[in-house]
């Protein structure tokens, strides 16, 4: 495999085409869990597992199940399906295992179960790695980094937000814009700053 | 579209969803975490502010601890009457007796009290103290801006026309958080049955104290000589009551020349109550 796409994967993930900042998913969580930095982590690990592992299982089901009987029409709904089960499975597991991963994660693991970012970033896959209904060689190795990249650019996003707003608490904003306005603001000059990747071609 | 199109369609949606569905109702069998039944109950007992004056994370993490047995039903302060003997009695344990404390400021100065300088920073106390110790002439007294009002929990804080806070006592669930929040540390917990407050936190000497505000302590041991009881001393340069000897009598409050010691209205209400 060539060393430039997976590099080209991660910087397209991580930077130009940032699940939040340039495709615009996900801004539920980027907007509500982003006032500590704290909670922001725990939120980005949660979206880079479940990315990750979503994105393998959705391809897997997707290879076998969906291509070859012809259905792929049905693939936002498998998915939904998919990943919803997924979530719940994981939460289960995890409870059961380790309880103080359980806590780390809280209430975010079961919030991704609807989040749009990791439906999107399986479509995303489908689109990416399969041509004329059949999967590009290596594709599962790179769905996986892909996934877990765009996790990773999530994550960045929120963190970046969260350390903004914990700065934006002790700023002297005017009354009207404190709280969510000014979070709206600085949500969108971050965007404009990430707009400055798009430069990048590989 | 083709009739076997649909079929399929269904079929397959359908039986991703049955094995999804069984292998999820499979593994809720084999993850089970079983989950203390009476949890629930003590959970929906506890007050639910999360305000951790217990000393643990949050209601549900005392609910927890409690069920364990690590911790003694009286380390929740916020709890009322009712609800504690609900939960004592979920728990099969004896209620101890606990004396209901009141949070009181220790300051009656406020507007009184004038500015050694104009504080244009945060509205906040914490970041004015760190100014010299805030705006006011007072170095002991009341900033006035509304910290604890804002950590307060059970919204039992509000401020006078004076720019003081006041405590009212029946929504005071003694959780001590604008005790710690304070940075004069003007809140003090005391029981809810005794009505006398020194509203003063200067230890100052008198002259000084009268140099900045009219109500404050000046150390003139009038209360001390006054008191049948034993019950209030001048350390420090400040009259300080024992509420284990004092019977709120009201000696005291009659010969305070400065007016510093009183019986807040607030708390004569609640003694009928």
């Amino acid at each position: 495999m060539d060393v430039g796409i997976i590099l080209s994967i991660i910087i397209s993930m991580v930077f130009v085409n940032n699940f939040v900042l340039s495709k615009f998913l996900g801004l539920c969580p980027f907007l509500g869990v982003s006032r500590n930095i704290k909670p922001a982590i725990s939120m980005g690990m949660a979206v880079i597992f479940v990315m990750t592992l979503s994105g393998l299982l959705t391809w897997l089901v997707y290879r076998f199940v969906l291509l070859p009987l012809g259905l792929v029409y049905l693939r936002t709904i498998v998915f939904i399906l998919v990943i919803a089960s997924f979530v719940q499975f994981a939460e289960m597991v995890i409870l059961k295992k380790s309880p103080a991963l359980y806590r780390a994660l809280g209430i975010y693991l079961p919030l991704i179960t609807t989040n749009c970012a990791v439906l999107g970033v399986t479509v995303l896959n489908i689109d990416t790695f399969f041509v004329n209904g059949k999967s590009l060689p290596g594709g599962l190795v790179l769905t996986l980094l892909q996934s877990f990249f765009a996790g990773i650019g999530f994550t960045l996003a929120l963190l970046l937000m969260a350390g903004i707003r914990e700065r934006l608490d002790l700023a002297d904003v005017p009354k009207s814009l404190r709280g969510v306005p000014i979070a709206f603001i600085v949500a969108s000059l971050m965007s404009l700053a990430f707009m400055g990747f798009n430069g990048f071609r590989f | 579209m083709s009739l076997l199109e649909i079929v399929a369609a269904i079929l397959v949606l359908g039986s991703l969803g049955l094995l999804f569905g069984l292998g999820l109702a499979i593994a809720s069998k084999k993850f089970c975490v079983a989950v203390d039944p009476h949890l629930e109950k003590i959970i929906s007992c506890l007050p639910g502010a999360n305000c951790g004056a217990c000393g643990m994370p949050g209601c549900m993490g005392f609910a927890q601890s409690l069920l364990k047995g690590e911790v003694a039903l009286n380390s929740c302060r916020a709890i009322d009457e009712d609800s504690r003997k609900k939960v004592a009695r979920i728990l099969g344990v004896e209620l101890q007796a606990r004396v209901r404390q009141v949070a009181v400021l220790h300051c009656a100065g406020g507007k009184k009290v004038g500015d050694k300088f104009q504080y244009n920073g945060l509205e906040d106390c914490l970041a004015a103290d760190l100014v010299l110790g805030g705006g006011k002439e007072c170095v002991y007294g009341c900033l006035g801006f509304v910290t604890c009002k804002e950590v307060c929990p059970f919204e039992a804080i509000t401020m006078s026309s004076e720019a003081l806070p006041v405590v009212a006592p029946l929504k005071c669930r003694a959780c001590g958080k604008c005790v710690e929040a304070c940075p004069k540390k003007l809140f003090s917990l005391i029981p809810a049955s005794s009505s006398v407050v020194v509203a003063c936190n200067s230890h100052d000497t008198g002259r000084d104290v009268q140099a900045v505000c009219p109500v404050g302590c000046i150390a003139c041991r009038k209360c001390e000589k006054a008191c049948k009881f034993d019950a209030i001393h001048v350390v420090d340069n400040l009259a300080v009551i024992d509420y284990n000897k004092c019977t709120s009598c009201g000696e005291c409050v009659k010969v305070c020349p400065t007016k510093c010691i009183i019986i807040p209205k607030a708390n004569l209400k609640n003694k009928e109550i």
